[in-house]
């Protein structure tokens, strides 16, 4: 472990501030604390294997004569083999230990990258591919286990197992036992030496493979967009690149764990060597003065090694978790528990929206998506928003959900600042209708229940009847329990909206944001979609995106308003008129 | 067993690599049994002249040995998990020609990275063990029976204990296991992609908390069956140690009669059981391989719906299109979408075909492109059967525009090269015109190569939307099908670009698919789907 340290503060001197580091040495010190019985039963593994040498040496020089022939053999062998059982039996409980301290850590790390990832929301994928988001919560965490597992235990094992061993030697032989700790002195030399590069290896290695990873998953979902071009030999070629890459990139990284354990064997060989030819020269000079003593430290050799073998080969996953801390630690943090100020009971004052001058950024290079933007929207009132596509329509719906915040102005609901809202305080006061709702593998009655997992079966039900769900359900074999793929697939766009739309009913909030709900349906079932959209919209405060004149026209005769977004910005409502 | 076979014989292009480890590795374990014999001879005094000799040249030997084993045959691995990789793809594609349908895209992806990477214990961990256990057990055999033909017996069967029958029989009680292991994974997987893709979701209906429990559930149900595979493997592990403690004894205990031959002999049954001491382990890992290798082949062996005929018919230079008599149904259980269809689209005409949402519109594309056939009837092209045509070429002649066309998660450039792959920036600016989506790429700052994010997350959907059409034009095919192309775009973008796509697909077929009309197409002729059957319309 001093050698790690030491090794680490040449290669990359970092601030004390660094995040990764900060995560590592905390993980370090819960895994090491937790590793503590582990590290104990690896001592009492050592030992109960020493004993066994020592009962080897004794049938040994028995075997060879020299020590008297009345050594009585049974003792020896019942010795070997109790020692033997024992081994098995501790080697058992030591894996299962082993096992749930990386499952412990792996489900903690996970559960806690999880929160972050669904803490930080939607705008997480405008940076992020949903895929690499996968990868980290699932392969990245899975890299960790050897961590907890194997290199934390190991450190400690390599540096006290060793050592005991060599008190032990030392009783019988001292020269032995400083040969043995003179060869290695080697490793610590050999693994420097194999670790220099190791973490960028280690780095490379799992871009390389999220880079498989996020190519594979969206060539998968455009697999038809591929077929139809005739592209199935060029995406096989660039998917083949990645594999490739993955592979080098892999070997890069195990080459470290092949010197480090080369290292090993040479040490291991090297004492070996030296101290059966000192054997042997004793025994040709006749000088031996215990022939079962120098088997014995003979065959301490490899247990000797034994636990620098572990440590060797677990350290590559030193650099995974170096390289994981970076990446779980790059994740957004977690907001604050307690909500700055928690929003005011709706129902009895009422409900009302403010813009107050809101513009919006997603990309300084792009430009502002929304400037100057300011309207009120009263109690059971509906504003229609419209503009062509890529005037900002969308962005508008996605500050009112909470996905991202104003760059300036305030939105104010019910007049408290929308960023001063728990996600779920808001998540309750809306309900949602976007372009393209996500349908999850399961049921139609299961996507629809996602809005409100508590509703019964009859609540379910009313709602795919007022969102016209039942209408086409009714023509499939299974009805509300018919299956739906990935993505909704089995069902035409307008069928999926309207799940969608029965999920805006079954929540039943106050106010409720239509993103474009009606574009992918044919006349007649816009306006059936449209009539149930305005029942829904009853005594509910309503935002309105669309550009279909069906839909603006919706709250004609209601006093409805509008307004017309172009680049982002409010047209005036007389330039609107003279147009 | 089988299934791990035959993915391994789909590496068979990596042979050459593959043989080269497992020579390098016999090497490496023979040189090893004989290091430790020549260690223990050393020791017993047998000859002092030559033996420290072998002993400091196959000391450092083995060491290279060693390394250059493990270089060789991981390389080897790796190249083929490679190649099982771009074979996966390839299988995949033609199965999936019309989209995944059911198929989930996590569990794919699962089936790509765990399920193969799962195969390395096949070749790493079973093959090049096993293949130095078979040279090591007549070796053994003789230079014990040499001497003490009793324990040559004992000692080699424990040794094939170690090395043959514990490995399979650990392989065998893992193997339902293995399957519900490889399922967890898969299911942690979709889980996790759940949450990622989902996350829109589950903010606007406060889900977190519920997609959290749900994957931790399905973490618990991969914890739980790694447990048991660990247990297992552990299990394994432990009888592998007992028989070769109990080798070691019996040598030592029954081997007392040749003196200093006998303890060369302990140092020789130390190192042969080493050899193998890992087996067992592998044994109850296979289990797992196994169960993936299934996983991995339930996709690759799916039946090809459609699949080319035998000796495919060359393409017709006529690109007309004939609809006769088709009845189609998507399933036996289901109402049928079409029942006697008739349709004749001559080359070069401009047609459209109207009808409400679910009357088969885009079911018709899918006839024609061969993605689903139709139960009776027949569709040509130039007069001959879709059916006796090798699918890619008649999909390079037919240019489809679906609703639900993927924008890929790179530049607009590569995106719009994907229709074809020959076209210069003034080619790719015309189409991005002809889609109306031109300005707003040239004003930004990366024109062509902005990069779209995740489904073309960056844009806007009705941006999205015209660089798919703007893709869709680009491709060369001679027949162009347009299923709803100006869905989700503003009716002014709409008519903009209705009224040039007459100019844009000049002397193509175009087949325009609609809910409704706005009267600023030019059509040749219109028909309105109702009830199964294809009736002109005045426009």
């Amino acid at each position: 472990m001093t050698i790690m340290t030491t090794h680490t503060k040449a290669e990359r001197p970092t601030p004390a501030a660094d995040p990764a580091k900060l995560w590592l040495r905390t993980e370090s010190g819960l895994g090491r604390k937790a590793a503590l019985p582990l590290v104990l039963a690896g001592l009492a593994s050592s030992l109960l294997a020493a004993g066994q040498a020592w009962f080897t040496a004794q049938m040994l020089a028995d075997l060879l004569g020299t020590d008297g022939p009345d050594q009585p053999v049974l003792g020896a062998a019942m010795g070997f083999a109790v020692l033997a059982l024992a081994r098995a039996g501790l080697g058992i409980a030591t894996e299962g230990l082993a096992f749930r301290l990386g499952a412990d850590a792996r489900k903690r790390l996970r559960g806690d990258a999880l929160r972050r990832i669904l803490g930080s929301g939607p705008g997480l994928l405008r940076s992020t591919h949903s895929a690499e988001l996968a990868a980290l919560v699932v392969d990245r965490i899975e890299s960790l286990d050897g961590f907890f597992a194997r290199w934390l235990p190991a450190a400690s094992l390599a540096l006290i197992c060793p050592l005991a061993l060599a008190a032990l030697v030392a009783w019988f032989d001292w020269v032995a036992a400083l040969v043995l700790l003179g060869t290695a002195l080697l490793v610590p030399v050999g693994m420097a030496f194999s670790g220099i590069g190791a973490g960028r290896a280690a780095q490379r290695q799992f871009t390389a493979m999220t880079r498989l990873q996020t190519r594979f998953l969206d060539r998968m979902r455009g697999i038809a967009t591929i077929v139809m071009h005739g592209r199935i030999e060029d995406e096989a070629k660039a998917l083949k690149q990645a594999a490739d890459e993955l592979r080098r990139r892999t070997l890069r990284v195990m080459r470290v764990a092949f010197v480090g354990s080369a290292v090993l064997d040479c040490a291991a060989a090297f004492s070996l060597v030296l101290l059966a030819l000192r054997a042997g020269a004793a025994l040709a000079g006749n000088t031996l003065a215990s022939p079962a003593n120098a088997i014995f430290v003979l065959l301490l050799v490899p247990e000797f090694f034994a636990p620098l073998r572990s440590f060797s080969a677990a350290y590559q996953d030193q650099f995974q978790a170096r390289d994981a801390a970076a990446a779980l630690s790059a994740l957004p943090a977690l907001p604050a528990q307690e909500p700055p100020r928690s929003i005011r009971t709706v129902a009895a004052q009422g409900f009302s929206l403010v813009f107050d001058d809101v513009g919006l950024v997603w990309d300084e290079a792009r430009g502002p998506v929304l400037s100057e933007i300011s309207f009120r929207v009263n109690q059971g009132e509906t504003l229609v928003v419209a503009g062509p596509s890529g005037s900002g329509k969308s962005s508008l719906i996605e500050i009112l959900l909470g996905f991202v915040r104003p760059t300036t102005g305030r939105v104010l609901i019910n007049g408290a600042d929308i960023t001063d809202l728990v996600p779920q305080a808001l998540s309750r006061l809306t309900a949602w209708i976007g372009q393209k709702p996500v349908l999850f593998a399961g049921s139609l009655r299961e996507n629809i229940r996602f809005a409100r997992p508590e509703a019964s079966d009859a609540e379910v039900e009313d709602a795919a009847q007022a969102a016209r769900v039942s209408a086409f359900a009714a023509s499939l074999p299974q009805g509300l329990d018919t299956q739906v793929g990935e993505g909704g697939f089995g069902l035409s766009g307008g069928q999926a909206q309207r799940v969608a739309i029965a999920r805006a009913f079954l929540k039943n909030a106050p106010l409720l944001l239509l993103d474009e709900p009606t574009a992918h349906l044919d006349p007649a079932t816009e306006s059936e979609v449209l009539d149930s959209l305005r029942r829904l919209a009853l005594g509910r405060t309503t935002i309105l995106v669309t550009h279909s004149t069906a839909a603006q026209d919706w709250n004609q005769g209601q006093g409805g308003r509008r307004i017309d977004l172009r680049d982002g910005r409010l047209v005036d409502p007389r330039a609107r008129g003279a147009a | 067993m089988n299934a791990m076979l035959r993915l391994l014989a789909q590496s068979r292009s990596q042979a050459p690599y593959l043989a080269l480890g497992l020579l390098i590795s016999l090497i490496a374990t023979l040189s090893a049994v004989s290091l430790s014999g020549a260690a223990g001879a050393v020791f017993a005094g047998v000859s002092l002249a030559a033996l420290p000799l072998a002993l400091r040249l196959l000391g450092p030997a083995r060491v290279v040995l060693r390394y250059a084993e493990r270089m060789i045959t991981h390389d080897a691995l790796f190249r083929a998990t490679a190649d099982l990789r771009v074979w996966f793809f390839r299988c995949i594609a033609v199965r999936m020609a019309g989209g995944l349908g059911m198929q989930r895209a996590g569990d794919l992806l699962s089936r790509l990275v765990g399920d193969l990477e799962a195969q390395d214990t096949v070749y790493m961990r079973l093959m090049l063990p096993l293949a130095g256990a078979v040279i090591l057990l007549p070796l053994l055999a003789l230079s014990i029976g040499l001497y003490e033909t009793t324990l040559a017996v004992l000692v080699c069967l424990l040794f094939a204990l170690s090395a043959f029958i514990l490995p399979a029989w650990a392989g065998r009680a893992a193997l339902a296991n293995g399957e519900a292991l490889a399922q967890a994974m898969g299911g942690l997987r979709v889980g996790a992609l759940d949450v990622a893709t989902g996350l829109r979701e589950a903010r606007a209906f406060a889900a977190e908390d519920r997609m959290l429990a749900g994957v931790q559930a399905r973490e618990a149900a991969l914890l739980a069956t790694q447990s048991r595979a660990a247990k297992r493997v552990a299990w394994a592990g432990a009888g592998a140690f007992i028989a070769a403690q109990a080798a070691i004894l019996a040598t030592l205990v029954l081997g007392r009669n040749q003196g200093a031959v006998d303890v060369g002999l302990v140092f020789i049954v130390l190192a042969a059981f080493e050899a193998v001491s890992l087996l067992p382990r592998a044994g109850a890992q296979a289990g797992t391989a196994a169960a993936a290798a299934k996983r991995v082949l339930a996709i690759t062996d799916a039946p090809i719906k459609c699949p080319d005929p035998a000796n495919p018919q060359t393409m017709p230079a006529s690109s007309a299109l004939r609809i006769e008599a088709v009845s189609f149904a998507w399933q036996p259980d289901r109402p049928p979408v079409f029942e006697d269809l008739n349709l004749d689209i001559p080359e070069g005409h401009h047609v459209a075909l109207l009808g409400p949402s679910g009357i088969g519109k885009s079911t018709l594309a899918a006839l024609l492109l061969r993605l689903a056939a139709p139960q009776s009837g027949r569709i040509l092209l130039g007069g001959t059967d879709i059916a006796g045509l090798a699918a890619s070429e008649l999909r390079a002649r037919i240019g489809w525009l679906s609703q639900a066309t993927h924008l890929f998660d790179d530049t607009i450039r590569a995106n719009l090269l994907m229709a074809r792959p020959d076209a210069d920036d003034e080619t790719l600016w015309h189409a991005l015109t002809q889609a109306q989506i031109a300005d707003a790429v040239r004003a930004l700052p990366d024109g062509l190569d902005t990069y779209l994010g995740e489904g073309g997350l960056r844009f806007s959907g009705g941006q999205g939307r015209r660089l798919a059409l703007a893709r869709a034009l680009l491709s060369p095919a001679r027949i162009l099908i347009l299923d709803e192309p100006c869905a989700g775009l503003d009716s002014e973008t709409e008519r903009a670009f209705l009224q040039v796509l007459a100019e844009a697909t000049a002397d193509r077929t175009t087949i325009l698919i609609a809910h409704h009309l706005t009267g600023v197409e030019r059509l040749d002729r219109i028909y309105r789907l109702s009830a199964g059957h294809a009736m002109a319309a005045a426009g």
